[in-house]
């Protein structure tokens, strides 16, 4: 994982030096954020339709019931929302409306993965990085007061997963489900992945997950993947552990003698093609799920199409109700010698 | 700290639906030429699609409106396509669209299953494009609101709305493929709302929608780079309200067809203001996004506000502020 460029405190000078330098850093994260977007161009596919049918959505008016601090980025929040905490599946989001106060008004709602699920209390959890003016807002929302949602929504992880369906039905045999598993998250995408993490845990598949971040401050789901069971691979961008070719190399070491069943990956592009790297070498499927700005959550915005490369004719899949998940497949090779050009 | 998590048996979507009033001796209904809708609350096209209606009673709605549908199919815009600034909401999503054979297949029986009357969104690229998809939609839908603030081929991108001959061109083309109402939604960006609401009703339309969003550029606060994958796209939200307000002052005066206000409406106090100022009836869109329920709490809310007032219509309600 190239580390994230950002510090720019130590910049001394004129005004118009250090306002350059802040500049430079910004289009540094901009450029950053364009090539890990890029590292996806060709990887997402659109599943065949789910075999598992999805709940209905709802709204609710959720108690939050704890608004904590998370490493030194992020916040959680723990909502009382029976209906989504007992129906929402791994991978499911959420949309968040955050309350208007004092002059922010904030109209649009926030995408939001389910953190964990807690049917038998009626919870569940999010967490959230504080980047923007909505979720710089969403701060200030106090324990008791209540957060207007909708969910659950999208097309989570199938998983555990029958290994590919082609070749279970050309052998004749049934879809063998998952016995273990790689689970990839980075930063606040670990949430997407949490939930998959607590199927494993409840279905006695093995999880091994390698949670990465900016620093070990910054790692979320260590305490989550102890509680439930799960090997844990933590990297970070500080002691460079989180580098792609260090975790390439490390992942293709621990899985040597017996490839996973199934990769699950959030929260960087990057890591997709890595995982999707990995899973074309073990031949295993490879999930994704990814993150779009959104209105609507249900499909009907178009604010979210993915990704994909298509008949400038033919919308891409939204993220909202084809995704969040998709599969990660590594595009076919251009043949050598340079001229693709069908015949 | 942490409070005890109180454990409902239900959620607040259900408790909504549940609240449905009885039916009321208030009279809000609406017509838009030979439809009566049965109150005046509708949501704005792009802002409403089928999957809406699991969240919500549509049925307590005056009607739905789709999503802009054209000729043959377009994928839409490049990412991103819509963001929030401090401004409001700018979208430029591109109007993906299946065309009208793939409306009527995929996503007209959808609509036909909500249980009110469906206004189908036609879109085009040109004046003449219009009349065409009517008549591709082969009488789909109760009734069709041209969205004319479509860049327009033949005059350099410019909206089609904006030119009151443009719009004269494509209600009557219009007009010889249907009976059923023609609603013309104008663009905000026009030198005379006043003509171009005279052009649509002289050509026969049965009312008119305005406004749409409003063109605007959003840039990222600190790098000062565009925010959307198509650089422009149009503001909408409540900081919109005022400015539509005026637009639909000035068409109400202009024309006797009914005036449906959309812009920025997210509560009945919103609409009793569009109401107050001659619109007949509204459109909802980004307020739905945040609430899901926005158009049928101020459906409601209007019922509950001629009660209040013992008014058994809601002209006579609105009569109160004329007075």
């Amino acid at each position: 994982m190239p580390t994230t460029p950002t510090d720019t405190s130590a910049v001394t000078g004129t005004p118009v030096t250090v306002a350059r330098a802040a500049l430079d850093a910004l289009r540094r994260q901009q450029a950053f954020a364009a090539a890990d977007e890029a590292a996806l161009d060709g990887l997402i596919a659109v599943r065949p339709p789910a075999r598992m049918p999805r709940p209905d959505p709802v709204w609710d008016d959720a108690v939050v019931l704890v608004h904590d601090v998370v490493g030194e980025r992020y916040r959680r929040l723990v909502l009382a929302t029976d209906t989504i905490a007992t129906t929402a599946l791994a991978g499911q989001f959420l949309m968040i409306t955050v309350p208007s106060r004092g002059g922010e008004r904030i109209l649009l709602p926030r995408p939001m993965a389910i953190h964990r699920r807690h049917p038998e209390q009626g919870t569940v959890e999010v967490i959230y990085g504080v980047a923007g003016r909505g979720t710089t807002a969403l701060v200030d929302v106090a324990v008791g007061e209540s957060l207007l949602v909708t969910g659950p929504l999208g097309r989570g992880f199938e998983f555990p997963c029958p290994a590919e369906p082609d070749a279970a039905e050309a052998s004749g045999t049934e879809p063998q489900p998952a016995r273990t598993a790689l689970m990839i998250g980075r930063g606040v995408g670990v949430c997407a992945i949490m939930g998959s993490v607590e199927d494993a845990a409840a279905q006695g598949v093995v999880a091994t997950v390698v949670l990465s971040g900016r620093s070990w401050a910054n790692l979320i789901g260590l305490s989550d993947c102890a509680e439930l069971g799960a090997t844990v691979i933590p990297v970070t961008d500080d002691d460079g552990s989180s580098a792609l070719p260090a975790l390439g190399e490390l992942l293709r070491g621990l899985f040597a003698a017996t490839p996973p069943d199934v990769i699950l990956v959030c929260g960087a592009g990057v890591l997709a093609r890595l995982a999707a790297e990995l899973g074309d070498e073990w031949g295993v499927p490879v999930q994704v799920s990814l993150e779009a700005h959104m209105a609507c959550g249900l499909g009907y915005c178009h604010g979210c199409a993915a990704p994909v490369a298509t008949d400038p004719a033919v919308e891409g899949p939204l993220v909202c109700v084809d995704g969040p998940v998709f599969d990660a497949v590594l595009p076919i090779a251009a043949p050598a010698g340079g001229d693709n050009v069908a015949g | 700290m942490t409070i005890a998590p109180p454990r409902s048996t239900t959620d607040a979507r259900r408790v909504f639906f549940d609240a449905r009033p009885a039916v009321a001796a208030v009279d809000l209904s609406v017509r838009i030429g030979g439809l009566t809708l049965a109150n005046p609350v509708m949501p704005a096209s792009g802002c409403f699609g089928p999957s809406l209606g699991r969240l919500i009673p549509v049925t307590e709605l005056g009607a739905v409106v789709t999503k802009t549908v054209f000729g043959t199919p377009r994928g839409g815009n490049p990412a991103h396509r819509l963001t929030e600034i401090r401004a409001g909401m700018v979208n430029s999503v591109g109007i993906p669209s299946l065309g009208a054979a793939g409306y009527l297949t995929g996503q007209h029986p959808l609509y036909l299953a909500l249980g009110v009357p469906v206004i189908v969104s036609v879109g085009g690229h040109r004046a003449s494009e219009y009349a065409p998809v009517v008549r591709d939609l082969r009488g789909a839908g109760d009734a069709y609101e041209l969205n004319v603030s479509c860049p327009n081929l033949d005059r350099d991108g410019t909206d089609i709305g904006s030119d009151p001959d443009a719009i004269g061109k494509v209600v009557r083309a219009v007009r010889q493929e249907t009976d059923k109402p023609v609603i013309v939604k104008l663009p905000v960006l026009v030198s005379s709302i006043t003509d171009c609401a005279r052009a649509a009703e002289d050509a026969g339309a049965d009312a008119v929608c305005v406004a749409n969003s409003i063109p605007a550029l959003p840039l990222a606060p600190d790098t000062r780079s565009p925010l959307l994958g198509n650089v422009i796209g149009g503001l909408s939200g409540p900081n919109i309200r005022p400015i539509v307000l005026r637009l639909v002052w000035l068409a109400s005066r202009a024309v006797q067809i009914p005036v449906i206000a959309c812009g920025g409406i997210e509560t009945a106090d919103d609409a009793l203001d569009y109401f107050s100022v001659g619109a007949r009836a509204v459109q909802v869109g980004t307020a739905s996004f945040g609430r899901p329920f926005a158009m049928v709490e101020i459906a409601r809310a209007l019922q509950e506000r001629c009660l209040a007032a013992e008014v058994a219509v809601l002209a006579e309600l609105i009569e109160l502020w004329r007075d």
